[in-house]
């Protein structure tokens, strides 16, 4: 049981550093990334292939970062004109497209195979039960660094300018922000985000394989963030351990049904999750912990929704 | 040549599959101007709803798209109406990831009532015709002289009728129609009527060329994006001509790229028709 | 405190069917102790969705049978059912909940390869049993000391049968059309070199499996002129290409994995869109009887490869812990050679008949649904026959088993 516990909650971290990746753009400049599994799938992978190369695992989380910056820098580049709901799929287009790359490039990613026996740091020395509370430790300290650093940009005159540029670009950038740019810093950290959260997925669970980055994930994050409050750090990561409870939850509430096919439980599993998700934003829309907007200095800046 | 020509062939068929639910999904886009991602849900509803008065009741292919016409049109808007509606005025993201929900419920409901197990219209399969060294079904050909009408007709009635005047009316500016008496709630619910009637109608075609199950709309959401985004986002005959363009896109590509890469054709489609023409074909405004 | 409550309600069940059993069966031993649990881990939902449910389905049949007849080592034997949702991040949180909190004994059935890699370090890590159907070959060289075991044949045997049939049907010239599976590359190999070996020839396709038409695809696959087309994808993908190649007008051979055309994808197309179409899956050898009590038990007329082969593993698994009066993983692991293959032992083709025998201390040599079930040191079975069958008129028929 206690090594359930340690799991779900090592986990739980991974899912934060996701829902903070999202929150980073979706709460700070209003963009939309329906592919974060695709960055979450990049980071994986470039660890995997690193340390895989021999590299020591530090370089390997580097790695994860400067390449899900740089791929995120790419993918902004081919669409920030777009309109949101245009960037909205085609985000989702190229989680597809990654998860097509892992798929077929044998050479480089092992293909449907997947890379198993990543490096798990230290596990040798500390063995299996030390090993996952380190680990757990590694992840929760991770989330709590790049919570921090997210929070003084939130509370940043950075920050403030990104949530201008959120409730409206035109307005932002009459006021002389370049918004171009800080859309593409806000997305490329974002990607690194998501893919650091990746790497240590990849080496936490030593396997990665082009089947673990499926849209549900993706769906999994925007439920915590928006349960925990789009637009505020500590909601994301607060809306993740959320949402991983109870994903693990609707386990043990769907045995107490009696007369049920076992596939007839797992579709109510997800329906409610789905369910979940619908009530969440209607009933609190803003999230449990929803966002402080700092007031205005002047009276003059009315926000135009 | 004969290669090219039957890759064109072939793309305008697999086209026509996709054109049916991306006009549903436009239509719903024009007046209400959110992606809804039930729609691959609608599709699969509507793929079962046919199935059930093909195989139930015995009935031939038009009555059954009859049928799954208006019980998807229904299942839509029930569903908008509990759990979408009242997220509309919180901006279109909100209801696109609602929709991503509710897709995810329905899937699993249609999965709680029927199984994983695949199922299949008892309805005859017609060999392809020849023309020298072309070939084409007649299935197919109907399914995309289908897509036509109904895009004939979506357009017909949005150009010509009251009731069509009214849904652009709504779709250009909500505030003015009502102003001019026009009651945006019941646009709204006849135009979710029709997006997602229209998406279960293309569920059906879809499955007459497949087998159904309830992955069935799921599988050709992105293909549906895509195409919808490819012709305009909210254009009725861009959901078309852009259908088109993916499947002749896709099909020619093979000629040249590996087959496991279909899907990101259209995707890297999509990008290049966005950086030259950031509107679609047929669209509107993108950036 | 929600998994305590559900503790003491399963050790209060456990117990009353017990007593329950110990009145029926008199010359049983009494229940003791905590009911022995199996885990599945099967897909119930996502792209493996369509084989997953007949799975647990088998399993459960299975140990049913086994508490109605006084349970293992007269404890209650219960089935804790999850569902990988055909993704290893999912999976994986599954399998930590059934060795963590369930305490499963074994888990069966993991069906995808990439669920299997993912699962297969918790198991051995965590000294629990792990059984599985997927096909990469990779699976049994992972190091997992003993604790896995697969019984869907590795590609390289299942790859020279279908060259060798196809040779012997008097085609030349095959096509293979798969989508990206982790064994697709291993089995268009291995094909390719049955049918050289043979004086043939091969070609092959790999698709994108969510497609609704591979009408472009399908002229591919004519313009090599093949004699024969082999399917190795799953059922929805493989009924629409089988569909297009109907439509396109082939007339030659099809041959199809067990798991591609199985009893559900004939019912779903038109008759004539799969007719004659062979089929080759892992059998036992002729006379087993275990196939037909499978046949009987879940009450489908022709199960695909998975579902005889997760019966076999639930089969093992108890007479493996009735033999080494153990439910551990370990036990099982150690055990688990004694039931499959003891040297001399009695024929036995399920658990019943198994745990009577072991029960009169006699050597036990497991023919189960889907092959011999001999395993070799890493755990692949080490030979199998195969069922050749063809779909006639809508039935899938048995033409023979070799």
């Amino acid at each position: 049981m206690l090594s359930y516990v340690i799991f779900t909650l090592t986990l739980c971290g991974i899912y934060a550093l996701l829902a903070l990746s999202l929150n980073l753009i979706w709460g700070g400049v209003g963009l939309v990334n329906l592919g974060l599994a695709g960055f979450f799938a990049v980071g994986a992978y470039a660890s995997a292939i690193a340390t895989g190369a021999g590299a020591p695992v530090l370089i390997g989380w580097s790695a994860a970062l400067v390449v899900g910056a740089v791929v995120g820098l790419v993918v902004t580049f081919a669409t920030l004109r777009l309109r949101d709901d245009y960037l909205a799929i085609v985000t989702l287009g190229f989680a597809e497209v990654i998860r097509l790359i892992a798929l077929n490039e044998r050479w480089l990613t092992r293909g449907s195979d997947g890379i198993s026996g990543i490096k798990a740091p230290l596990k040798a020395e500390l063995g299996l039960q030390g090993f996952s509370y380190v680990y757990l430790a590694i992840v929760t300290l991770t989330v709590l660094g790049v919570w921090a650093l997210l929070r003084r940009l939130d509370l940043s005159p950075y920050g403030r300018a990104m949530k201008a540029i959120r409730e409206d670009q035109q307005l932002a950038a009459f006021a002389g922000k370049a918004v171009l740019r800080f859309k593409l810093q806000a997305f490329a950290l974002s990607a690194a985000i998501a893919a650091l959260s990746g790497a240590l997925y990849a080496h936490f669970q030593s396997y990665v394989s082009p089947d673990h980055f499926q849209p549900l994930i993706t769906i999994y994050i925007f439920l915590a963030v928006t349960a925990g409050g789009v637009g505020r750090p500590s909601g994301a990561v607060f809306g993740a351990y959320l949402v991983v409870i109870f994903l693990e939850a609707t386990r043990f509430a769907t045995e107490w049904l009696p007369g049920l096919q076992p596939v007839q439980v797992a579709a109510l599993r997800e329906i409610m999750i789905g369910v979940a998700l619908i009530l969440v934003l209607h009933l609190r829309p803003q999230g449990i912990w929803p966002e402080r907007i700092p007031k205005a200095p002047a009276p003059s800046t009315s926000p135009t929704a | 040549m004969i290669l090219i020509l039957q890759a064109l062939i072939n793309g305008l068929m697999t086209g026509a599959l996709i054109a049916v639910p991306a006009i549903g999904f436009s239509a719903i886009f024009a007046v209400l101007r959110y992606p809804n991602f039930a729609i691959a849900a609608y599709a699969t509803i509507g793929a079962f709803a046919a199935w059930w008065a093909n195989t139930t009741l015995g009935l031939a292919v038009v009555p059954a798209l009859a049928i799954a016409f208006a019980v998807t049109g229904v299942v839509g808007v029930v569903a908008e109406e509990t759990s979408l509606k009242r997220l509309r005025d919180k901006g279109a993201l909100i209801v696109a990831i609602a929709s991503i929900a509710l897709n995810l419920v329905l899937e699993n409901v249609i999965r709680f009532a029927f199984g994983n197990d695949m199922k299949g219209y008892d309805l005859p399969i017609a060999r392809d015709l020849r023309f020298g060294e072309l070939r084409i079904g007649p299935q197919q050909l109907q399914s995309l002289a289908l897509a036509v009408i109904i895009m004939a007709a979506m357009f017909l009635f949005l150009r010509y009728t009251r009731f069509g005047k009214a849904m652009r009316a709504v779709a250009d500016n909500p505030d003015l129609a009502r102003l001019k008496g026009i009651d945006p709630a019941r646009i709204a619910i006849v135009t979710v009527f029709l997006g997602a009637g229209l998406s279960g109608v293309g569920g059906v075609l879809i499955g007459l060329d497949t087998s159904i199950d309830p992955l069935t709309g799921y599988r050709v959401l992105l293909s549906v994006f895509a195409a919808a985004v490819l012709g305009g986002l909210g254009s009725i005959p861009g959901a078309v001509v852009g259908a088109l363009a993916l499947g002749i896109a896709e099909e020619m590509a093979l000629i040249v790229t590996p087959a496991t890469y279909r899907t990101a054709v259209g995707f890297v489609a999509i990008l290049l028709m966005l950086t030259f023409r950031p509107c679609g074909i047929l669209g509107e405004r993108a950036a | 405190m929600m998994t305590e409550l559900l503790t003491n309600r399963r050790d209060l069940l456990g117990g009353a069917a017990a007593l329950a059993g110990s009145a029926a069966f008199p010359r049983l031993a009494p229940a003791q102790g905590a009911p022995i649990r199996i885990g599945t881990l099967t897909p119930l939902t996502g792209a493996g969705g369509p084989y997953g449910p007949v799975m647990v389905k088998a399993v459960k049949a299975v140990i049913d049978e086994v508490n109605a007849a006084g349970g293992v080592l007269g404890r209650k034997v219960e089935l804790v059912s999850e569902d990988d949702q055909t993704s290893p991040e999912a999976g994986i949180r599954a399998a930590r909940k059934l060795i963590d909190v369930d305490k499963v004994s074994a888990i069966l059935g993991t069906w995808a390869s990439s669920v299997t890699t993912a699962v297969a370090p918790l198991c051995w890590e965590s000294k629990t049993f792990l059984c599985t159907v997927s096909g990469a070959d990779s699976i049994t060289a992972l190091p997992h000391q003993g604790y896995l075991i697969r019984t869907q044949p590795i590609t390289a045997l299942q790859g020279k049968k279908f060259g060798e049939f196809i040779i012997a049907q008097g085609a030349k010239r095959v096509f293979i059309v798969s989508p990206q599976t982790p064994f697709a590359k291993s089995q268009i190999d291995n094909i390719t070199l049955a049918m050289k070996a043979g004086g043939g020839e091969a070609s092959s396709l790999i698709y994108d499996d969510k497609k609704p038409a591979y009408r472009t695809e399908i002229d591919e696959v004519l313009r090599f002129k093949p004699d024969a087309v082999v399917f190795g994808g799953y059922t929805p993908d493989t009924a629409v290409m089988l569909k297009d190649l109907y439509r396109a007008d082939f007339k030659g051979l099809k041959v199809a994995f067990g798991y591609s055309v199985n009893q559900k994808l004939v019912e779903s197309v038109p008759a004539e869109v799969v007719d004659k179409t062979y089929t080759i899956s892992p059998s036992p050898a002729e006379g087993s009887k275990a196939y037909d009590r499978l046949v009987k038990l879940i009450g489908i007329a022709s199960p695909d490869p998975y579902t005889t082969q997760i019966y076999d593993h639930i089969n093992l698994v108890l007479m493996a812990i009735a033999i080494a009066g153990d439910s551990s993983g370990a036990a099982i692991k150690d055990a688990i050679r004694k039931v499959s293959q003891a040297p001399g032992g009695a024929k036995i083709d399920n658990a019943i008949d198994g745990l009577k025998a072991i029960a009169a201390k006699q050597p036990v040599d497991y023919d189960g649904a889907s092959g011999p079930c001999d395993f070799t040191e890493i755990g692949d079975i080490s030979d199998s026959k195969f069922r050749y069958e063809q779909v006639q008129a809508g039935k899938i028929a048995l033409v023979k088993i070799a």
